[in-house]
């Protein structure tokens, strides 16, 4: 019973101090700053694109027309701009700026490419949609008002009655809703005033904050990047990182070789030159043991050649990974030092791209299991179901507290995983246990 | 002779050093960097340096750029180049102050040990060795191939090898003919490329390499 009526406390305390929280202030400061503006941005847009419309449609107002409708986006962006900040400053609400329209070539591309623009077009949407949006925020903006005046009601009516005997037609009332034009005729009156006024304040900062929602909603429908763009700005990071992959992994792949097995090749080669000198100078018996030390050499760097080669090769294409990644991972487990309990269910095979990373992420995954967890056992899942996208989950006993910082391994997986749509969750709470799910698409 | 090497390789520095001593010249320093090989030039004034060009710490051309210094300090003192990969540009970067005691081969060459202490001894000795593979990357990179097309296919291995930078004698132990079939050779093919004849051996490595570089 006590929880319920502290639970109504904190509740009703919370509605007393909304009016007075610092975001109640800047939600109404927002609609009072925002109204002007609005105002200023519907008609600096609409008026020159009106006209550039109009002048258009005529022959010879064609070019300065158009130069008005130019003037009149470049406007709207200006006034999208001036709302951003603002949001920005009183709402903390961060929009990114959409990419600037970068006319090329000559005067017609570029006069065609700002034309063309999509957010300089929304802009003009914008400044247009918000002129309503501001009209309820300044209704809200009345609702503060009108409490202000209802609750000095007492305090005009004795301030009156200084001055004159008795207010002889009492002091006026208003409502934020529409209800006739009530009096307050006399001193106990005014108290009812002022509850209407205590009233009003307790909605105004609710009314305000939905004002400012529907704002919102206009900034970023209309402001914010539109889901192409931000496709698009995906892909071009993605992709970039897709092309340093790349590239990085063919210089990783030239120095490995240059670093090992062309050495070592090149040093079997000098030595069985040396092997043969030694044979062709016919010397005397002593040199066997010469020739056999420089042969069991020549034997070893051979040796360590293919062992070099075989590893490289494998590090571009596991040959198990043909057979599919049951088949890849099975190979890949079973040499794992941590013991790992693995489970692999696919209905539909991915393409021989997806199936590749999927391997690396495992491989990786598992690698960190074993250097960095101090995990006793791990386990591997891989599911996909039905048409729905490649599953695998790593999880271990280790120790917890992996997170995907940047330049970390996780992230670089993550970033990799990225290039063909999938993602990388880590659930690593420190002290263990540590469950990472890589989610791919079937096909690249 | 006193060789100092220069070579990150572990494997490979030590098996240079051990066949170099073998031979009974004598290994002063082997070294892994450019930085080493400065200093242990300046200390040992050896009569040759071999120089890997790729070394730590950026593993692009430190060994190319501590060899040109080694050239213009210590002007005794042979650089013999050798990497992975001819790369004509190092070519041309490494000749630009001539071609006197000067050397640019592929590590393969260091399989035929014969050749590549000739080499050696060869810059070591105020000459040149160029790989094959040098002479015919600057051969491609110029405009001369026509004028080329006038040699006969011997004269054109005879080119091939002066512009390497063998005597007389070597190619014609190279080519296994006289000295005088030789010598036919040369006054053929400076007659035909109009180059001035020149008796010394460096001066007609330049003349060649000049050419080729058209």
């Amino acid at each position: 019973m006590s929880g319920h009526v502290r639970q109504a406390r904190s509740v009703l305390g919370a509605l007393a101090r909304a009016p007075f929280s610092r975001r109640a202030g800047a939600e109404a400061s927002y609609c009072l700053l925002g109204l002007p503006l609005a105002v200023a941005g519907f008609v600096l847009v609409l008026v020159p694109l009106l006209l550039g419309a109009v002048l258009a449609l005529s022959l010879i107002g064609a070019v300065l027309g158009l130069l008005l409708v130019l003037v009149a986006t470049g406007l709207a962006r200006a006034f999208a701009g001036a709302n951003r900040r603002l949001a920005r400053r009183l709402l903390g609400d961060d929009l990114p700026e959409p990419p600037t329209a970068r006319p090329g070539g000559g005067m017609l591309a570029g006069l065609d490419a700002r034309l063309r623009d999509a957010a300089s077009w929304r802009s003009v949407a914008y400044a247009l949609a918000k002129l309503p949006a501001a009209a309820l925020g300044a209704y809200a903006l009345g609702w503060w008002v009108t409490a202000l005046f209802d609750l000095t009601a007492p305090l005009r009516w004795t301030l009156l009655s200084l001055q004159v005997s008795v207010p002889t037609r009492g002091v006026p009332v208003i409502t934020p809703l529409p209800f006739g034009s009530p009096h307050a005729d006399s001193f106990a009156e005014t108290f009812w005033a002022a509850a209407i006024g205590a009233a009003t304040l307790a909605g105004a900062p609710w009314f305000t904050r939905g004002a400012v929602a529907v704002d919102r909603w206009l900034r970023r429908a209309l402001l914010g990047a539109g889901p192409l763009a931000r496709r698009v700005r995906d892909l071009e990071e993605t992709w970039a990182i897709a092309v340093d992959d790349a590239a990085a992994l063919l210089r990783r792949l030239e120095r490995d070789l240059h670093d090992g097995a062309q050495v070592r090749l090149v040093a079997l080669a000098m030595s069985l030159d040396m092997v043969k000198e030694k044979i062709s100078c016919g010397g005397p018996a002593t040199d066997t043991a010469d020739v056999r030390a420089l042969i069991e050499t020549s034997h070893s760097q051979a040796v360590e050649a293919l062992a070099e080669l075989r590893s490289l090769a494998r590090g571009l294409h596991p040959p198990s990974l043909d057979d599919g990644l049951a088949n890849a991972l099975a190979t890949l487990t079973a040499a794992s030092r941590v013991p790992v309990e693995l489970g692999v269910e696919v209905s539909r095979r991915p393409t021989p791209a997806i199936e590749t990373i999927a391997y690396f992420c495992a491989a990786e995954l598992l690698t960190n299991v074993i250097k960095h967890s101090g995990a006793g056992r791990a386990s591997m899942t891989v599911t996909q179901v039905g048409g729905g996208p490649l599953q695998l989950r790593v999880t271990d006993d280790g120790c917890g507290g992996a997170r995907l910082i940047g330049g970390g391994g996780l992230s670089g997986l993550s970033q990799r995983v990225r290039t063909v749509d999938g993602s990388l969750d880590v659930a690593s709470p420190v002290g263990g246990p540590t469950a990472v799910t890589v989610t791919l698409p079937l096909h690249a | 002779m006193r060789v100092v090497i220069a070579e990150d390789a572990a494997l490979l520095r030590e098996l240079l050093a051990q066949m170099l001593t073998g031979r009974g010249h004598e290994v002063s320093a082997a070294v892994p960097d450019a930085d080493a090989l400065r200093v242990a030039v300046a200390e040992n004034r050896p009569d040759v340096a071999v120089v890997d060009i790729r070394m730590p710490p950026t593993h692009t051309d430190e060994g190319l750029r501590a060899a040109i210094e080694i050239r213009q300090e210590h002007p005794g003192t042979g650089v013999l180049l050798f990497s992975q990969h001819i790369e004509t540009k190092y070519a041309t970067r490494l000749l630009a102050a001539g071609s006197a005691g000067v050397g640019y081969l592929l590590k393969d060459r260091v399989a035929d040990i014969a050749e590549f202490t000739e080499a050696l001894v060869r810059v070591a000795g105020g000459g040149t060795a160029l790989d094959p593979d040098v002479v015919t990357q600057l051969a491609g990179a110029s405009g001369r191939s026509h004028d080329l097309g006038l040699l006969t296919t011997r004269e054109r291995d005879v080119l091939s090898l002066m512009a390497q930078g063998r005597s007389n004698a070597a190619i014609a132990q190279a080519l296994v003919v006289s000295l005088g079939t030789v010598e036919k050779h040369v006054a053929a093919i400076f007659a035909k490329l109009g180059l001035p004849a020149s008796e010394d051996d460096n001066r007609r490595v330049l003349a060649v390499l000049r050419y080729l570089g058209g």
